[in-house]
């Protein structure tokens, strides 16, 4: 298996180089033969990847622990799933399995461009190979995944207990499918750059990529808070640790780059702009690898730290480096007859929302570096935590929400006062309602009004928005409501998937206020038959039960969750010790509902005293933040999803392509 | 309608005042206020309120010293001080306000105010030439009741087709 292993991903790393040498003397040469030979290249790289993968999984399935990395990150008595998963739960397999992305990827795009973008393919797939060449590079001399074990131990080390959780099984996998495919648009900035076309065509040809690319960094940022949730104990999702950090910049940068492009496409502006994004974009996930790896910045999520920092470092400085050269060396050809008749328009409120999401991911940039700015200059060891990163980015949220609620009803070029007093009144009539109950609700905070004021505000103008577009069809097309609004979606389903996609970020929203400010916490001992209220649930603690296996050993607390007088679940918190490791972790029992979740943590066991110590956290809305991101992902799949007008521009386009070639083919014949 | 907005701005404005300001006299802090600015150094990375590590050499004890000073009649700031005394700065959650950590607040602010600036220039910039031009060309909201019936009419047959 280790021959097999390395000696793939030595060819991998040859075909990836010939590649890059094939299409650069394809151009020169201008030889279609021999750009064709390089994307050869590429797919024959993705296979021998793809055997390295498989290698390793193999390896992991059959407890090979005559290879280091499985002896280091399974073992005999781990379950099938964490076995496979264990392939992205330790530093060399979580860069083959990025690398294997990344090559199935460059595959698809070596495929999609056989006939599309002729002209600036070969470009494309050299920077997606010289990306690979780098990871590559590293399996092959850095750090590598075959490696052997000598001699061979009986048992291996088994998998981090806190990795071992279904939420795990497919966080980093969606988090490094969102990081790896934002290097399509990146490699196609990149060769728009270099070939010097720089129209909307490259945006157009990635516009699926850089919406996949969100989707599944959407998903991995919900799945780790989930994963947080869970396995953490602590009753919250979110922490603002570096390594979460990492993941909701590039999230933020790419929110900003799917909402500036459809400036450029619209108006022709923001070329520049949106260049920027994108390579920042793809510089932010190669940022979020180097803190996952260097441990320069100490996280609770760096679970492979090693000494891949200044390697990654040196990576991240050239591709900014190159890619900031560059886009310099082409803002001539970037100056665009742009226009911008008023601040009250559609393109100005997309310009502000940029700068808010961008100017967020710069706070948490500068929050997640500052430790240690503070200590090269100041010598002092600091915190940047939670308090911070709430009150830096609480009020750039509410202005970001706002934004969200004007930006699709305002007018594109100029709005007048009466599209601004149609538009708005309904949304912002809604909005001080919503503000005016809660103030009679009791809640005070002015935070929290504010935020449930500009959540019903953005709802409103959304459902004003669908009710526009259906009575527009039944008046037009004579369709009933029902029908309208299928239609209305699916014929527009980018525009009416994007509004889906603002209506989950306003459930996540109101998620984030809800169960921020609204928890409460309570700890009691108890002993058998003991109740204790928490909010309006009375909780009946009914005893202990014990689960042995050989991976681990399971204490559980059964507790009677009583509301109104009746009972309406049994929940069953535990406390695990797993064996191999002797690492104690937790297991939450959580009842959720759309108002509030009770979730409960098995605190301590004294076998003395025969008390057992339970944490309990009513938390209010926090179910939104998931609902949130299913709408949000269900949004993003409609938006992506293909409509026949957007068949027919795409045939439109290929038929005047070929329409073009055959012009070309003519003259030339009759030049000959 | 503009009347209710003022009156919520308004009431939002009086009710956001916190209550102990009202009442007149100081809130005592809880633990859980105090524990959220203090980091936990167990290696768990959250804060001394969050901390659920059954047996925390850190937050554990830390907490039973935070009830003893709030009993003790200390506020959060002094609490706070008495712990970045102990431990140093890194102990704190968040940075301090003042000498170089102010930078760590104010620099998120300077750069959204630059962009807003940067954004302001440009819509200037890219204004000027319509105006050098004889004025804006007209808004297609602008049109509303001045589109002839003919243009309507051929709008609204265009737009069909489209639906």
């Amino acid at each position: 298996m280790t021959l097999i292993g390395q000696t793939a991903l030595a060819l991998a790393l040859i075909l990836a180089l010939y590649s890059i040498g094939a299409n650069l003397f394809g151009l020169r040469s201008r030889r279609l033969d021999v750009l064709a030979s390089a994307r050869h290249a590429l797919w024959a790289m993705a296979a021998m990847v793809a055997l390295a993968a498989g290698a390793l999984w193999s390896g992991l399935l059959r407890s090979d622990f005559s290879l280091e990395y499985v002896a280091s990150y399974s073992s005999t008595t781990l379950p099938t799933l964490y076995k496979l998963t264990a392939l992205w739960g330790g530093q060399q397999g979580s860069l083959l399995f990025w690398t294997l992305l990344l090559a199935i990827f460059t595959a698809i795009v070596a495929f999609q461009t056989r006939e599309r973008n002729a002209e600036i393919a070969p470009y494309v797939l050299i920077v997606m190979a010289a990306v690979a060449v780098f990871f590559l590079g590293m399996l092959n001399f850095v750090t590598r995944p075959f490696d052997p074990m000598i001699p061979a131990p009986a048992e291996g080390a088994d998998l981090n207990p806190l990795l071992q959780n279904y939420w795990m099984a497919i966080h980093p996998p969606s988090l490094y499918t969102g990081y790896v495919s934002a290097t399509v648009p990146f490699a196609f900035a990149c060769a728009a750059l270099i070939t010097g076309r720089l129209d909307d065509g490259w945006i157009r040809s990635t516009r699926r990529w850089a919406l996949f690319s969100w989707f599944f960094l959407t998903l991995g940022n919900m799945f780790g808070a989930r994963w947080a949730y869970e396995v953490l104990g602590w009753g919250g999702y979110w922490a603002w640790d570096p390594v979460e950090n990492a993941a909701f910049m590039p999230w933020l940068v790419m929110t900003a780059y799917l909402h500036s492009v459809m400036v450029q496409e619209r108006k022709d502006m923001l070329k520049v702009w949106n260049l920027a994004l994108i390579g920042l974009a793809f510089a932010l996930t190669l940022f979020g690898t180097f803190i996952t790896r260097s441990g320069v910045i100490s996280s609770v999520h760096s679970f492979t730290q090693s000494g891949l920092g200044p390697y990654f470092l040196s990576f991240l400085l050239a591709v900014v480096a190159g890619y900031t050269g560059l886009l310099l060396s082409r803002l001539r050809l970037l100056r665009s007859a742009a226009e911008l008749e008023s601040y009250l328009s559609r393109e100005a409120a997309f310009l502000f929302n940029n700068l808010i999401l961008v100017g967020i991911a710069f706070a948490v940039f500068w929050g997640t570096i500052f430790p240690v700015i503070s200590e090269a200059v100041r010598g002092v060891k600091i915190t940047v935590g939670p308090p911070f990163f709430n009150k830096v980015n609480g009020p750039l949220a509410l202005a970001l929400i706002f934004l969200m609620g004007v930006g699709p009803l305002i007018a594109w070029r100029r709005a007048t006062r009466r599209n601004l007093v149609q538009s708005f009144t309904a949304p912002a009539a809604a909005g001080i309602v919503t503000g005016l109950f809660a103030l009679a609700a009791g809640i005070h905070q002015w935070y929290v009004l504010s935020g449930f004021s500009l959540a019903a505000f953005v709802l409103g103008t959304i459902v004003v928005e669908f009710e526009r577009g259906v009575a527009a069809r039944g008046r037009m097309v004579h369709e009933r409501p029902p029908r309208a609004l299928v239609n209305l979606v699916a014929k527009n389903n980018r525009r009416y998937g994007g509004y889906i996609i603002h209506i989950g970020v306003v459930f996540a929203f109101v998620a984030i206020i809800g169960s921020s400010f609204f928890k409460t916490e309570v700890k009691r001992s108890v002993r058998e038959g003991q109740s204790f209220e928490v909010g309006p649930y009375k909780l009946v603690y009914l005893g202990l039960s014990s689960l042995d296996t050989v991976h681990l050993e399971n204490v559980s607390a059964r507790l009677n969750v009583m509301r109104d007088g009746k009972t309406v679940e049994v929940l069953e918190p535990a406390k695990l010790l797993y064996k191999r490791q002797q690492q104690p972790a937790t297991r939450v029992a959580i009842r959720s509902t759309l108002g509030s979740d009770l979730y409960i943590v098995l605190a301590g066991v004294d076998d003395k005293s025969g008390l057992v110590t339970f944490d309990v956290f009513l938390t209010p809305l926090v179910s939104w933040l998931w609902l949130g991101g299913v709408t949000m992902a269900l949004g993003t799949v409609v938006t992506m999803w293909p409509n026949a007008r957007e068949r027919e521009a795409i045939a439109a386009a290929a038929r005047r392509r070929v329409s073009a070639l055959e012009r070309e083919l003519a003259s030339e014949v009759r030049g000959a | 309608m503009r009347w209710s907005m003022v009156l919520s701005l308004v009431l939002v404005a009086a009710m956001s005042v916190p209550r102990s300001a009202r009442a007149g006299a100081p809130a005592r802090a809880t633990i859980q206020e105090v524990g959220e600015g203090l980091t936990c150094q167990c290696g768990c990375g959250l804060t001394v309120a969050n901390c659920n590590h059954p047996s925390c050499g850190f937050a554990i004890p830390t907490r039973g010293e935070i009830a003893a000073m709030i009993e003790k009649g200390m506020s959060r700031a002094q609490i706070l001080h008495a712990f970045r005394h102990k431990y140093g700065e890194k102990v704190l959650s968040a940075p301090t306000t003042e000498g170089f950590n102010l930078l760590a607040w104010v620099i998120p602010y300077v750069a959204v105010g630059s962009g807003m600036v940067l954004i302001l220039i440009a819509v200037v910039r890219w204004r000027r030439p319509q105006r050098e031009a004889g004025g804006t060309r007209p808004a297609v909201a602008l049109a509303g009741e001045q589109v002839d019936a003919a243009l309507k009419h051929r709008l609204e047959e265009d737009l069909r087709r489209q639906l």
